[in-house]
C-alpha cells in the first residue's frame, strides 16, 4: 500500500489538526496505559481491606477486619516509601490524566445525545461514556485534592488524610468524622459509590471501544466477545471499588487508628520515618488516647 | 385463540377504509420557521407514506379544514433502493416509500408523525439536501480510478469472499440514516465546514468498499489520510446507531473497525517509510 505522498496536501489548520491522528490515538492509548493500569492497581490496593484480611490472618489477633486495615496499610506504607520513581510515576500519570480528560472533554462536546429518539444499548454506553467522563474528572480531582493536596475545607469534619495512618483517615474522611457516620460523610460516601461505578465503567467501555478505534475487533461477533471480556473485568473491577468504599465507610477509624499505631514503623520503613511517625504521633494527629 | 393471540392479531389487523392523521412538520423553505399541520387521509389499502403525501398533494387542507400548501418531499425509485424519501417517521429515521400505513396506524383514528431529517439543511418541508453526503463520498475518494487516455483493460481477478463482503458494502444508497441517527453527526450548513466535520458512517464504509477492490486499492492511502484528519474514523463515538438503522443491513460498525485497523497500520507503516 504505497501513498503518493507529494499528493496529500501539506499540512495546515492549528497544531490540533495537523496532528489529528497522533493525538486521538494518544487519547485512546492513555486511558489504557498508564491510566486503566494504574486505575486497577489501585483497586487492587485500596480492596485490600477486604482481602487483606485473609492474608494477614495469621499476623494480626484482631480478626480479619484488623488483619485488612494492617494489610491496607502496610501496602500504602510501601508504596509511598518504597517504590521506585515514585515520583516519575506520578507525574506520568498526571500529564496522562491531565491529557485524556482536557482531549475527552473536548471530543465530548461534540456529539450530541440523542438516547431520547434511539434507545439502544450503544447509544446509552456513548451517553454514559461522557457523563462518567465528566464525574470522573470531578471525582478525581475531589479524591486527590482532599486525600493529598490538603483541600480538608471540602471534607466534612475536615480530616487530614495521612498515609501512615492510611485506613483510619480515609475511613473518617469517607464517614464525616473519627466517631460516627454524618450527613455530610454519607454524601461523601455516596458520591464516592456513584463515581467510582462511572469510571470503573468509563474504563471498561473504553476498553471495549479502543478494540474498536485500534482495529482489533473488526467482525461483529469480536466485538461482542471482547465485549463481554470487557464486562467482566468491570463488573470484577466494580466488585473491588464499591467493597473497597462499603468497607471504608463501614471500617470504624478509632480501631484502625490502634491497629495503624500497633504496627512497628521500623518492620517496614526507615529510622526517618519511625521518627516522623512518633513526632506525628506526639503532635496530636493521632488522637488515640481519645475514646478508646 | 388465546386472548393474548386475538389481542396481539386484533391490534395488527389494520381496519380497512379507516381514516388516519398525519401530523407533519413543515417549514416553507431554509431559514423559514417550522410548523406542525395535521392531516386528516382515507387511508387505501396498501398505502405507503408517499401514498398518503400524494392524497395530501391532491388536497391539501388540514384535518380543522384550513387550507394549506401542498406537502412537499423527494422520492425516486419507490422500492427502497435510492434513498431520496429518507425522512423520521414517528421519531426514528426510515424510507417513507416502503413505510407501509397498514404497519404504523392499523386504526382508526391512528396518527403519524413525520419530520424531515434534522441532520441536513431543509429545502422545503420533508425534501432535505443531502450534498454534505455526496461530498462526504468525493473526501474519501470513493470511486475506481480508470479514467485515462487509453484502455486500461481488465482489472485483476477478484476472490469469491471478497466479492460477498463488497458486496453488502455495495448496497449502500446513500440515504442518509446512518447520519441521521448518529450523535457525532450534526447538521453543518456551511459547505466550507464539511471538510473536516464528522464525515458520518456510510463514507468510512465506502472508503472501505473502494481499498477492497483490487483497481480501487490503488487510491487506499489517500482514502485513508483523508480520514485521519479531523471529522475521519476517528470521531466515531462507537454509539452503534448507524448499524442499527441502516435499511440496507450494511456492517456499518464492522466497516468503521476496518478502516481503524487499516489506518493504524497505515500510520505506522508511514511512520518509518517517511523520507
Ligand atoms: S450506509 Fe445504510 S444508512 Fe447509511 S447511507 Fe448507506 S444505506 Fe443509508
Ligand atoms: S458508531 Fe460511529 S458512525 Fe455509527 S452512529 Fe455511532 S458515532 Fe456514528
Ligand atoms: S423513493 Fe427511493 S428509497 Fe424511497
Amino acid at each position: 500500500m504505497t501513498t503518493q505522498d507529494s499528493q496529500a496536501a501539506a499540512p495546515r489548520g492549528s497544531f490540533l489538526d495537523r496532528h489529528y491522528f497522533l493525538l486521538r490515538r494518544l487519547h485512546s492509548l492513555t486511558g489504557i496505559v498508564p491510566i486503566g493500569v494504574f486505575l486497577v492497581v489501585h483497586l487492587l490496593t485500596n480492596s485490600s481491606i477486604l482481602w487483606g484480611g485473609v492474608a494477614e490472618r495469621h499476623h494480626a489477633g484482631g480478626g480479619m477486619t484488623d488483619a485488612g486495615v494492617a494489610y491496607f496499610v502496610r501496602e500504602v506504607r510501601w508504596i509511598n516509601e518504597q517504590v521506585p520513581h515514585l515520583l516519575l510515576i506520578e507525574t506520568t500519570l498526571w500529564v496522562s490524566i491531565l491529557f485524556h480528560s482536557v482531549l475527552g472533554v473536548y471530543y465530548a462536546t461534540t456529539g450530541r445525545s440523542n438516547t431520547d429518539r434511539y434507545r439502544y444499548q450503544g447509544n446509552w454506553r456513548y451517553r454514559l461514556q461522557r457523563i462518567s467522563g465528566y464525574v470522573g474528572v470531578a471525582f478525581i480531582l475531589y479524591h486527590v485534592g482532599t486525600l493529598r493536596w490538603g483541600w480538608t475545607f471540602l471534607v466534612p469534619g475536615g480530616t487530614e488524610w495521612s498515609y501512615p495512618f492510611a485506613a483510619s483517615t480515609l475511613a473518617a474522611a469517607l464517614r464525616g468524622s473519627m466517631d460516627g457516620i454524618t450527613v455530610g460523610g454519607v454524601a461523601v460516601s455516596l458520591f464516592y459509590f456513584a463515581a467510582v461505578g462511572l469510571l470503573v465503567f468509563h474504563f471498561a467501555n473504553g476498553l471495549w471501544t479502543a478494540a474498536i478505534t485500534w482495529g482489533l475487533t473488526v467482525s461483529v461477533s469480536a466485538q461482542k466477545r471482547w465485549g463481554y471480556a470487557c464486562a467482566v473485568l468491570g463488573a470484577g473491577l466494580l466488585a473491588m471499588g464499591w467493597g473497597s468504599v462499603i468497607g471504608y465507610v463501614m471500617l470504624d477509624p478509632k480501631r484502625a487508628r490502634v491497629v495503624e499505631m500497633s504496627l512497628d514503623p521500623g518492620h517496614q520503613t526507615g529510622a526517618a520515618e519511625k521518627a516522623s511517625l512518633e513526632g506525628r504521633r506526639e503532635a496530636g494527629v493521632a488522637r488515640e488516647s481519645e475514646g478508646m | 385463540m388465546t386472548t393474548t393471540q386475538a389481542r396481539q392479531s386484533s391490534a395488527r389487523r389494520p381496519v380497512p377504509g379507516r381514516t388516519i392523521r398525519l401530523r407533519i412538520l413543515r417549514c416553507d423553505g431554509p431559514g423559514k420557521p417550522s410548523r406542525w399541520e395535521t392531516f386528516s387521509i382515507k387511508v387505501e389499502s396498501g398505502a405507503n407514506i408517499i401514498s398518503c403525501l400524494q392524497q395530501v398533494a391532491a388536497n391539501p387542507v388540514t384535518a380543522d379544514g384550513r387550507a394549506t400548501t401542498p406537502v412537499v418531499w423527494d422520492s425516486g425509485c419507490l422500492e427502497e433502493v435510492c434513498g431520496a424519501c429518507t425522512m423520521v417517521i414517528n421519531g426514528k429515521v426510515r424510507q417513507s416509500c416502503s413505510c407501509l400505513v397498514d404497519e404504523y396506524a392499523p386504526g382508526e383514528g391512528d396518527q403519524i408523525t413525520l419530520e424531515p431529517m434534522s441532520k441536513f439543511p431543509v429545502v422545503r418541508d420533508l425534501w432535505v439536501d443531502r450534498s454534505r453526503l455526496f461530498h462526504a463520498l468525493r473526501r474519501v475518494k470513493a470511486w475506481v480510478p480508470i479514467d485515462g487516455t487509453y484502455h486500461l483493460g481488465h482489472g485483476p481477478r477478484e476472490s469469491p469472499d471478497a466479492q460477498a463482503t463488497r458486496y453488502v458494502l455495495s448496497e449502500c444508497m446513500s440515504c442518509g440514516c446512518c447520519l441521521e441517527a448518529c450523535p457525532q453527526y450534526n447538521v453543518e450548513p456551511d459547505a466550507s465546514a464539511w471538510d473536516t466535520s464528522f464525515i458520518g458512517a456510510h463514507a468510512i464504509s465506502q472508503a472501505r468498499l473502494f481499498n477492497m477492490h483490487p483497481t480501487g486499492r490503488q487510491l487506499a492511502g489517500e482514502r485513508l489520510e483523508a480520514l485521519a484528519g479531523p471529522g475521519g474514523v476517528n470521531d466515531c463515538g462507537n454509539a452503534q446507531n448507524c448499524v442499527k438503522v441502516c435499511p440496507k443491513h450494511i456492517p456499518l460498525t464492522e466497516s468503521i473497525a476496518a478502516i481503524g485497523r487499516q489506518s493504524t497500520v497505515h500510520a505506522i507503516a508511514s511512520w518509518f517509510a517517511r523520507g
